[in-house]
């Protein structure tokens, strides 16, 4: 159609102009609502009234330990932030001086906030001082865009450090953002290491939003329609752990001024009761905000406070390994409990001769844990080969990752055939690289935790349970909300096999001859082996492995002190100490000498000189 | 000279455009003031006046050339709406924009007005018959095809455009009221299936009495029914299958005030800043709201809040008034002129601008979901504001043409 029929055009006009008309109709009357209707409630008040939106910080979940006691908690902390849409970038001098910082800081930190969202708070320092907030208040008018969120710092109520087990938090890093997802937004503090990192997503909680009503000078002066449109924070979960609080105190006093770790697990599941590393570091140094010079430090240290020697270093374990080859001799049929040896002090092979510490005479099985004889399982390996006894280590946890929930782990360093044909090649060892290892020395490198799941094994009979530090996840009502579940798994040896070793082991803490008698504890069986650790760099590393009471174990226990000479001087009575605070709650051996008898202070007035 | 120039150019519309121009001018540079004054309210001038220079020349064009140009620069921004998808800038998730250096352009803007002039060529040959299936077809699919490819980008604000502007096209252009039922069914059926089951059995319900007292033939209406029944179903189904993210999205869209954080917050702020305006407004450059910057996006999606709170119900309505004016002289213009392509474009503009105008002061006003389209004139953005100009230049070319055309 070329052209228009003029009727049909005209009714048409006239339809689209009546629709246009109406539309514009309703327009008018919306506007005259909002404007002139609702007048108080958009008009004169919200004149001065705009709507501020404030992000909750959810509170982070604190930790209970085994007892039900409080040991991680939070307390309140201010954070400055910037809306970079609202801010003048001709105060960050003032704003600088305010805060103590570098201004280049402050522009660099509102520089990526900005990529991010001009409209979000950046975040420019956390857990500022009172005054300085006050600061803030009294000066709001001069820094347009400035404020504060109030967010939680963690608050450590035992003198209990745990600091290697607990962990820390840090503000997020770009990486970390990526990984964790769009519930974090720049600025914000997650876990880094330890627990706070394992369970950082039950932790954490979830953000709130609050929307406030703010004057034109930004001041806040009310919630809007009384907080019907908030979204309420989300408290993070508790988490309830299997640590004994004052077990870990009293071990990590009994470390103070050594370099080591203790491990101690309650074996009828694998629960932690203490985790110490020494050195250690202060957590509560890591709430809030670390000032860069006592990071530089904890990281700069050469004792390395930072690192989890508990979990993450390979040592070797001397004597306390012995028991894994008795127990592979026995299992293969190798030999019986009653088969003899002659020590005479060392062990001639080939052209290279083994010492052992002491002339032990002729030992058997019983005898030869209890006195700890080299000679004995120098002897042993020959007979039983290095592959049955790399076998029964990877059952009892050797040369593999435990599976704990702290974050961090070594798997420590178990010599195979293979691994000894990779490392030397097939023709570039023999046999004579085998007594090392039957003694715990050579390339066998285990940690302390893996020692603590050994004892475990060895007290409940073959049970190894997956070594664990939080037993459930709590609601804020202190319900559980999640039982967590561990793997299990079952070693099973002869019932003469675990009489043999374990009855070896009692021998060595309860009967005279012992190398371990410093562990004993009265009243109670107690069972273990020592071990002395040679160390290419210095002086041996003293260890203990035991458990108790002998018949139904509640605690498993490995102690290693660095450079400290004997296992059975230095380890078994810190191993001791531990077993009796835990099983009667508090020490019941004397501790202090006892008092001295009065000491006569009159001199009569006819010394001796007079006489 | 003043006859001359009443004679020849519809005063009217000039004046209203200049005016609305300059508001958008200096209202981008109160919504901007603190943050990127000089950058915004610059480029918004530049583009005034390269849109001036662009609309004296499509004014002063023969109007013969607009006919023999409709089709070939309908091609050229189909080509360009295939080049942004393949090469385009993203912005906010949306790839809508070419880079030219200095300078950004929008394709989508310019193709509703090429779509509108190549319609209005097809529509205008004598042998095309609305009625007609084929030539139905075919007008369609003119349509459908920059639709889908803005669709692709995604824009479903600028898509819905589309459909705003052909419909009454569709009706000026004599199509059945049953082909306009037929059409507009199975888009308002998907709608309202998004809002749950009562709504969807409504609009079905409503949808088939229209289309049973429009009906020419049983068996079509039979066959739009279902299709429309289809098309209702399975939006539903898709919408259960949806994550829950997404159907917050969807439910954010369709109703803001259940989530102030997102969308909803906007349309909160919206208000308050419109409704505080009272009767004259806080005055210019005073407006709390827009000055504390508590309406992000305030000089583009919601950029009708700035006038209302700064001037008040006085002011806002002075706006509409001058966009009402607009449209109107628009609609007489198309019933005046003899020429049906030249009617069909004049009305192809009127639904263009009346559906961004529906749509962003709607959203404004609370009266809509979140949409983001510009407004004309008003809101920052080169392209739109560059687009709304040509707009105008063509009405005021079919204006100068009307005598011989």
């Amino acid at each position: 159609m070329a052209l228009q029929d003029d009727i049909q055009v005209h009714t048409k006009r006239r339809v689209l102009v009546a629709l246009l008309g109406l539309i514009f109709l309703l327009f008018f009357a919306r506007l005259y609502q909002l404007q002139l209707f609702y007048k108080d409630e958009y008009g004169k008040k919200s004149e001065e009234n705009s709507i501020r939106t404030i992000l909750k910080e959810p509170v982070r979940g604190n930790m209970y330990d085994r007892n039900g006691l409080l040991v991680v908690d939070n307390r309140p902390a201010f954070t400055v932030t910037v809306m970079p849409f609202e801010f003048n970038k001709r105060v960050i001098p003032r704003l600088a001086a305010l805060l103590s910082l570098d201004t280049n800081f402050i522009a660099d930190r509102l520089r990526k906030g900005e990529t991010y969202s001009r409209f979000a708070p950046v975040k420019i320092k956390r857990d500022i001082d009172f005054r300085v907030l006050a600061a803030l208040e009294e000066n709001r008018e001069r820094l347009p865009g400035v404020d504060y969120q109030v967010e939680s710092k963690r608050f450590y109520t035992t003198p209990a450090r745990a600091s290697h087990l607990l962990g820390y938090t840090k503000e997020i890093s770009e990486t970390q953002l990526k990984q964790l997802g769009p519930a974090y937004s720049p600025g914000d503090v997650a876990g880094s290491i330890g627990l706070e990192a394992e369970y950082e997503e039950r932790l954490r909680g979830e953000k709130g939003a609050e929307l406030s009503t703010v004057n034109a000078r930004g001041q806040v002066i009310g919630r809007l329609d009384n907080g019907k449109h908030d979204l309420p924070a989300v408290e993070g979960n508790d988490l309830l752990l299997t640590m004994d609080f004052g077990l870990q105190q009293f071990a990590e006093s009994l470390m103070t001024d050594h370099r080591g770790a203790l491990v101690a697990i309650d074996p009828s599941d694998g629960g932690l009761l203490a985790l110490v590393s020494r050195p250690d570091y202060d957590l509560s140094r890591f709430s809030g905000v670390t000032p860069p010079h006592i990071w530089n430090r904890l990281n700069t240290d050469p004792a390395t406070p930072m690192f989890n020697r508990a979990t993450m270093t390979k040592y070797p374990p001397g004597s306390t390994y012995k028991m894994i080859l008795a127990i592979a001799a026995l299992e293969t049929g190798t030999i019986t409990p009653s088969w003899r040896v002659s020590c005479s002090g060392s062990f001639r092979m080939g052209n290279k001769v083994f010492k052992d510490l002491h002339v032990h005479g002729s030992v058997d099985m019983a005898d030869a844990i209890k006195r700890s004889c080299n000679v004995y399982f120098y002897q042993l390996i020959l007979k039983t080969g290095l592959d049955p006894w790399s076998d029964y280590s990877r059952d009892f946890g050797f040369g593999q990752l435990t599976g704990i929930d702290i974050y961090e782990e070594n798997p420590g360093l178990l010599p195979t055939t293979e691994y000894m044909n990779r490392r030397y090649g097939p023709e570039g060892w023999t046999r004579g690289f085998l007594p090392s290892l039957a003694i715990g020395q050579g390339e066998l490198g285990v940690t302390p935790l893996q020692m603590a799941c050994y004892a475990m094994a060895l007290a409940n009979q073959g049970n190894y349970h997956q070594p664990h530090a939080v037993r459930a996840v709590l609601d804020k009502a202190r319900t559980i909300v999640d039982t967590l579940l561990y793997q299990s798994r079952k070693i099973s040896l002869s019932q003469t096999t675990w009489d043999v070793v374990r009855k070896g082991m009692r021998a060595v803490v309860e009967e005279p001859g012992g190398t371990g008698g410093m562990a004993r504890v009265k009243g109670v069986v107690v069972a273990g082996k020592t071990g002395t650790a040679q160390n290419p760099h210095g002086p041996d590393h003293a260890w203990f492995v035991g458990f108790a009471p002998y018949d139904s174990p509640r605690i498993a226990i490995a102690v290693l002190v660095e450079n400290a000479g004997f296992g059975g001087s230095f380890a078994a009575p810190l191993a001791g100490l531990c077993i009796e605070r835990y099983l009667y709650g508090k020490l019941v051996r004397p501790v202090a000498p006892p008092a001295p008898s009065p000491v006569a202070t009159a001199v009569s007035r006819t010394g001796p000189a007079d006489h | 000279m003043a006859s001359f120039l009443s004679e020849h150019l519809d005063l009217r519309i000039i004046a209203a455009t200049f005016v609305l121009s300059v508001v958008g001018i200096i209202s981008v540079y109160s919504a901007t003031y603190d943050a990127h004054a000089s950058l915004y309210f610059y480029r918004q001038l530049v583009f005034f006046f390269v849109g001036l220079s662009a609309a004296t020349i499509v004014t002063l064009v023969p109007f013969r050339t607009l006919q023999l140009a409709a089709f070939p620069v309908y091609f050229l921004s189909i080509g360009l709406l295939v080049t942004v998808l393949l090469i385009g800038r993203t912005v906010s998730g949306s790839t809508s924009w070419l880079n030219f250096g200095l300078f950004r352009l929008q394709p989508s803007e310019f193709s509703k007005i090429t779509t509108v002039l190549a319609l209005a060529s097809f529509m205008s040959r004598s042998d095309v018959s609305l009625n007609n299936v084929k030539d139905l077809a075919i007008a369609t699919g003119i349509v459908l095809l920059p639709t889908l490819l803005i669709m692709a980008q995604p824009d479903i604000g600028t898509a819905i455009i589309f459909a705003g502007f052909y419909m009454p096209i569709l009706y000026w252009g004599g199509a059945s009221r049953f082909t306009l039922v037929a059409l507009a069914a199975p888009g308002a059926v998907a709608v309202s299936a998004l809002f749950g089951t009562t709504p969807l059995l409504i609009a079905v319900l409503e949808f088939a009495v229209l289309l049973y007292a429009t009906h020419k033939h049983r068996v079509l209406a039979a066959v739009v029914f279902s299709f429309m029944v289809l098309v209702g179903i399975s939006v539903q189904a898709i919408y259960e299958g949806l994550k829950p993210y997404q159907q917050k999205r969807i439910a954010t869209f369709l109703d803001p005030g259940a989530d102030p954080l997102g969308a909803g917050y906007n349309i909160l702020q919206s208000k308050v800043a419109i409704g505080s305006g009272g009767l004259l407004g806080k005055g210019y450059l005073q407006g709390t709201q827009t000055q504390l910057n508590f309406i992000p996006e305030q000089w583009t999606d919601f950029i009708f809040c700035v006038p209302a709170e700064e001037f008040g119900f006085v002011g806002a309505a002075a706006l509409l008034i001058l966009f009402l004016l607009i449209l109107y002289r628009a609609l007489t213009i198309a019933s005046t002129v003899k020429s049906s392509f030249a009617s069909v474009i004049a009305i192809g503009i009127t639904g263009i601008l009346l559906t961004h105008i529906v749509i962003n002061v709607g959203m404004a006003l609370g009266l809509l979901p979140v949409i983001g389209v510009p407004l004309p004139f008003l809101s920052y953005g080169g392209s739109s504001l560059l687009a709304s100009l040509i707009m105008v230049g063509l009405l005021l070319n079919i204006h100068l043409n009307r005598k011989e055309y």
